[in-house]
């Protein structure tokens, strides 16, 4: 037991990312940089602050995080309130983390052994058992720690918990295959079928991806496939037929579930915490239609044959 | 490839049936303007009668008894009782409404509240006067006339001093009242002060079975065992005959029903309505006196036993037992012979639902305050659970009395299933059903532990296994115990200022009511036990918050013993001692400690603000030493202003807090839990049973609150503490964070069976969590899981808070929203604007 991990987040109870009732721990880093992410606070590998403007109660009144500053001028006050870091002189060091009082910054990001992990997952496991729950890791990307990954879910299946691993497998297989040994289910997304336009809003082509996914069906592994449905970017009927062609010819059965997640202006604030433009500012969605549309998309996947449903749900 | 889950937990199976299928799903969450739940047009019909119809008050009650007494000056106090109970019922103006199928109210039209003025008038005087009920926030109740307002006014006259208060206040000295509600409100004995006892189940399998004749009967046997030898003599003597008044008196007044029945019905066009009518007499004459003899007749008797305990007393949580027990050999016997089918079995329960609404009190406006609701309330009614060998006790009726539940939807009965680890699964999927339909029942509670904590009270085994819940979570036996539950409510926020600051309160100051006979002469209003400017470990701390808990329980147990006493003085119950078998062995009224187990269960709030205050003293001033303790004081006495750093940390995840499966927080819990029941378990009452601890607020959390000065959890002055077992939200923000298994987790590291008189635990889950087939699964196995690990009690609100602000936008649209408020579901719309606020800000649990 060697293997550390950069984990942003252990959320106990959830219910979304696999069967049952699961702790979920989220990985930092990522190589897709997808316009709607919802966790921005994934994509950077290393351990960082974010700052939250509505919980600083003024530098009047507090400032201990300048003073525990090692850099002159790096966190910016508008109206006497913590606002924003200098991300290009912030050295991570996280020191006005440490003695901020109120959660106005964040750190996003801690190393946590194996172990460390497993005290918190062993104190949930009569909720797995009973529900047919366990353990997901999810991110940013997991398998961009995969020699931890491996490590965390051998300990899992050694105490009898069930193992869920959603990536995006834009990973080398040899990554890929380290966690394979210990993996009940595999979660990933298909996001566009088309290559050049899954570069334009992922920042990466689909190519690795596709090729793993075929590998991992061929190779007999069960998955749960998911289109993040994004207005105007993936959700045209060609597209969505391209999918369905890809699913039933290359991975077959092995999709046990098909399920669309509806866009949702998730994550924003985080954005902001972060520094980072929102890109999916100018995306208008009519809530009602487009719930409809992607309705209508489920139906089609179902017509061929995909079990498809609109959430996280696997059932009906 | 991979691994296959073992299932450890296999799920028991059983056949019993209700009217729908086990998994019928109803809805998920609240759904406005619904007037058609039931399958019954009838009982939607009755129901919508209900909710129209407004909180009136009505004098005829208060009339009659206060003739009565007039009349019987020079009785003994029982005879005085039972001739006036005898007097309201010869005079009671009856009703028998439309489409109603069980006869049978509180001596007043339904929803309108009698006045029982042998408890206190005090209140009612100054309130009629000064506070008028129909100005009051909320539990608003309307005189009908000006005419009764001034008779109300002038009956009063003829009590004052009379009254179970007046002889009460007589009895109390300063120390005792300083902590009172008519001090300081450390603790409140409002209830039974100024009300009636209630709080009860009566043995129902023997009313129905032996009837008021059997009662009579029995009377009579004690009447003629009695030896004037006896020093007693006189008062057993005065106890038989006072129940054989009443007895015959409740005889003749179901005649009288029966009577009126008869007479609607020869004037009655609608030959089906004609032949209910007809019925319903034919019902009432077999239950005047005899036992019930059919499933129709055993509701009928059942509802009048109860109605008439109302009459007697308007003590509420006058309970049900375990009905799906004690109502089963009807419905067996009814069901094999082929008289009754199970449709209209089902429609006889639900019609007996909405009936069960029907009684309500006005309360004092203290009371009203920190127990929010116009009902009664308390109405539990039990079903599961095991027999007295440990078995399931599951049958039709357990399905049919929750399909029942989430076909009215309405705020009594409050429906509780006993769960155990041979629990079928279909109950469970049923009870989850009507949980997941958001509408605030049922609550589960959890045998195990219950079971442990009635041998705690020195019941065996078989008599433990027997118990059903009163009230909110108060378990209880039923025919034999008279457990005064929730005879108090205690703020052990307040005892922790005294900890803090060295027996005074935080705002110890000119402006206090009791300043010129306490802090002026430099006295304390409780002992002092150290101060944070002095205590040197964190050893001390914990003692002094012993020594107060036990200095303020001596004052509350004091009070209440004398409270107790005042009850047996004034009011004694013969009507309803007949229905605990062992007051006929003794010839002692209830009130006299004529049951066989009569403890007093108090009940705590606001401990894991306590906890809290706890963990931020460890750890910032002990531990890291970041604080002294001086300063953490004038912090609180500034009600945080200027001590904005501190605040913020003491509400951070940066500081332990209760209720996120933390040992460092949760250990203090549990010392503040433990503390509490050992200073309270075992102290004598007066009747001769010892006192029982109870950790649930109801919703006097909100109350309580509004008198208590800041505390060093990040709560400031006047914010509600913390609720039942539950962890603190403050407005600075939730202190429980990692989700529903980190609460569940942290409140099952205590030994609930110490809490003899109950714990309570509300969850509040957003609707999306359980929908579907999944969400539904993950709540039972989320109930499986949480109760394997021996907590007493469960209770979930469905309900998200966006409809609850919908709600306070728009009450007239949200009329019928019932939420789970703690114990017992409300109507939303009728609470107070600070309970409103409360619901809402309860953690929302994410998945």
């Amino acid at each position: 037991m060697s293997q550390k991990g950069n984990i942003f987040n252990v959320q106990r109870f959830t219910i979304h990312d696999g069967p049952g009732m699961r702790t979920e721990l989220f990985l930092k880093g990522c190589p897709l940089r997808c316009l709607w992410c919802s966790n921005p606070e994934s994509q950077n590998a290393f351990i960082e602050p974010g700052v939250y403007r509505k919980k600083c109660i003024s530098h009047k009144k507090c400032g201990v995080c300048e003073s525990a500053c090692p850099e002159e001028g790096v966190l910016n006050f508008y109206r006497g309130k913590l606002v924003s870091i200098d991300r290009s002189r912030c050295t991570n060091c996280m020191e006005c983390e440490k003695v901020c009082p109120s959660e106005a910054v964040k750190q996003w990001g801690k190393w946590m052994t194996v172990e460390e992990c497993m005290q918190i997952i062993r104190k949930d496991k009569g909720y797995y058992d009973r529900s047919g729950g366990g353990v997901t890791v999810s991110g940013g990307e997991p398998l961009l720690q995969s020699d931890f990954v491996a490590e965390l879910f051998e300990a899992c299946h050694a105490e009898g918990i069930h193992t869920c691993c959603e990536s995006t497998f834009c990973m080398d297989w040899k990554e890929i295959q380290k966690v394979l040994p210990h993996t009940d289910l595999l979660i990933s997304d298909i996001k566009h079928m088309d290559s050049k336009i899954h570069k334009k809003y992922t920042g990466v082509p689909n190519t690795k991806i596709l090729k793993n996914l075929k590998r991992l069906a061929k190779e007999g592994y069960e998955m749960v496939l998911r289109i993040p449905v994004i207005p105007q970017v993936n959700d045209d009927m060609d597209n969505i037929k391209a999918t369905a062609d890809f699913i039933l010819e290359e991975l077959g059965e092995k999709v046990r579930t098909l399920q669309l997640l509806s866009f949702m202006r998730l994550g924003v604030e985080k954005y902001e915490s972060l520094g980072m433009p929102y890109g999916m500012e100018d995306i208008k969605v009519n809530r009602r239609s487009f719930q409809k549309h992607v309705g209508e998309i489920a139906e089609y996947f179902n017509s061929r044959g995909i079990h498809c449903v609109v959430g996280t749900k696997e059932k009906e | 490839m991979g691994f296959m889950m073992e299932n450890e937990h296999d799920q028991v199976h059983c056949c019993a049936v209700g009217l729908e299928p086990y998994d019928q799903t109803y809805s998920l969450g609240y759904k406005v303007g619904h007037e058609d739940w039931s399958p019954y047009p009838r009982v939607n019909r009755l129901r919508k009668t209900f909710l129209d119809r407004p909180y009136n008050i009505d004098n005829e009650r208060f009339r009659n008894v206060t003739e009565a007494y007039k009349e019987n000056e020079n009785c003994t106090a029982i005879i005085r009782c039972a001739k006036a109970f005898e007097k309201i019922l010869m005079n009671a103006t009856l009703e028998i409404y439309d489409d109603d199928l069980i006869l049978g109210e509180i001596a007043a039209p339904a929803k309108a509240s009698p006045q029982y003025p042998e408890f206190s008038v005090n209140w009612m005087l100054h309130e009629v006067l000064h506070e008028p009920f129909e100005e009051r926030e909320h539990d608003q109740y309307y005189f009908v006339s000006e005419e009764d307002r001034q008779e109300f006014i002038d009956l009063c006259q003829y009590w004052k001093g009379k009254t179970v208060e007046d002889l009460a206040n007589a009895s109390l000295d300063d120390e005792m009242t300083k902590g009172s509600q008519t001090g300081k409100k450390i603790f409140q004995t409002n209830l039974y002060h100024y009300g009636g006892v209630g709080h009860f189940v009566m043995d129902y399998a023997r009313i129905l079975r032996e009837g008021f004749d059997g009662m009579i009967a029995k009377a009579r046997e004690g009447l003629s065992g009695i030896d004037k030898v006896d020093p007693d003599y006189a008062e057993k003597r005065d106890f038989y005959e006072a129940v054989i008044i009443c007895h015959e008196a409740a005889k003749k007044y179901i005649l009288r029903y029966a009577a009126l029945a008869e007479e609607k019905a020869a004037a009655e066009q609608d030959p089906k309505r004609k032949e209910e009518l007809l019925m319903m007499a034919e019902n009432s004459r077999q239950v005047a006196g005899g036992p019930a003899k059919t499933f129709w007749q055993a509701l009928q008797l059942f509802n009048y036993a109860t109605t008439l305990t109302l009459i007697e007393s308007n003590g509420h949580s006058v309970s049900y037992g375990r009905m799906d027990q004690w109502l089963y050999p009807y419905y067996e016997a009814d069901m094999k012979n082929g008289t009754i089918s199970k449709e209209f079995a089902q429609e006889l329960l639900e019609v007996t639902y909405v009936k069960m609404n029907n009684p309500t009190k006005v309360r004092d406006g203290g009371t009203a305050k920190v127990r929010q609701g116009r009902g009664f309330g308390g109405e539990c009614l039990t079903i599961g659970g095991v027999d007295r060998e440990g078995n399931d006790v599951t049958n039709d009726l357990t399905m049919m009395l929750l399909d029942a539940s989430v076909h009215t939807r309405m705020m009594c009965p409050w429906l509780l299933v006993r769960m155990h680890e041979n629990t079928p699964y279909e109950v469970k999927v049923k009870t989850v059903e009507c949980i997941r339909a958001g509408y605030g029942h049922p609550k589960i509670f959890n045998d195990e532990p219950t079971i442990k904590a009635m041998m705690r009270k020195g019941m065996s085994l078989e008599e433990a296994r027997d118990y059903a819940v009163v009230g909110c979570v108060e378990p209880n036996l039923p025919g034999k115990e008279y457990g005064w539950h929730d005879g108090s409510y205690i703020n052990t926020v307040k005892f922790m200022e005294m900890v803090l600051n060295g027996g005074r309160c935080l705002d110890c100051g000119p402006h206090c009511v009791r300043w010129e006979k306490c802090g002026a002469l430099g006295e304390h209003l409780g002992p002092d036990t150290g101060s944070l400017e002095t205590y040197q470990s964190f050893d001390e701390v914990l003692e002094s918050v012993d020594k107060q808990f036990k200095y303020w329980a001596d004052q509350m147990c004091g009070t209440m013993n004398i409270v107790d006493k005042a009850h047996r003085a004034r009011k004694p119950l013969p009507y309803v001692s007949a229905f605990f078998e062992d007051t006929f062995t003794s010839g002692k009224d209830i009130s006299a400690g004529g049951a066989k187990y009569n403890g007093i269960g108090p009940q705590a709030s606001g401990l894991a603000t306590c906890a809290d205050t706890l963990a931020a003293i460890k750890q910032l001033v002990f531990e890291e030493k970041r604080y002294t303790g001086a300063e953490l004081l004038q912090a609180v006495k500034d009600n945080w202003e200027g001590h904005e750093v501190l605040y913020a940390l003491v509400n951070s995840p940066k500081v332990h807090h209760y209720g996120n499966d933390d040992d460092y927080a949760d250990e203090l819990f549990k010392f503040m839990f433990e503390c509490y029941c050992r200073n309270l378990s075992g102290r004598p009452t007066p009747r001769g049973g010892s006192f029982t601890p109870g950790v649930y607020s109801v919703s006097a959390n909100v109350g309580m609150g509004l008198n208590t000065n800041a505390s060093l959890d990040g709560r400031k002055a006047g914010e509600a503490i913390s609720d039942n077992m539950g962890p603190v939200h403050t407005d600075a923000g939730a202190h429980d964070i990692y989700g529903p298994t980190a609460l569940a987790n942290s409140v099952a590291k205590v030994d609930h069976s110490l809490a003899t008189n109950g714990t309570l635990l509300n969850v509040k889950f957003p609707q999306e969590a359980v929908a579907g087939v999944e969400g539904r699964d993950n709540l039972v196995s989320f109930i499986d899981e949480y109760l394997s690990k021996k907590p007493m009690h469960i209770q979930f609100n469905i309900m998200s808070s966006a409809t609850m602000r919908a709600a306070q936008k728009k009450p007239e649209d949200y009329k019928d929203m019932l939420v789970r408020v703690a114990g017992y579901s409300a109507y939303f719309v009728e609470l107070g604007k600070a309970l409103q606020k409360d619901l809402i800000q309860r953690t929302e649990l994410h998945f």
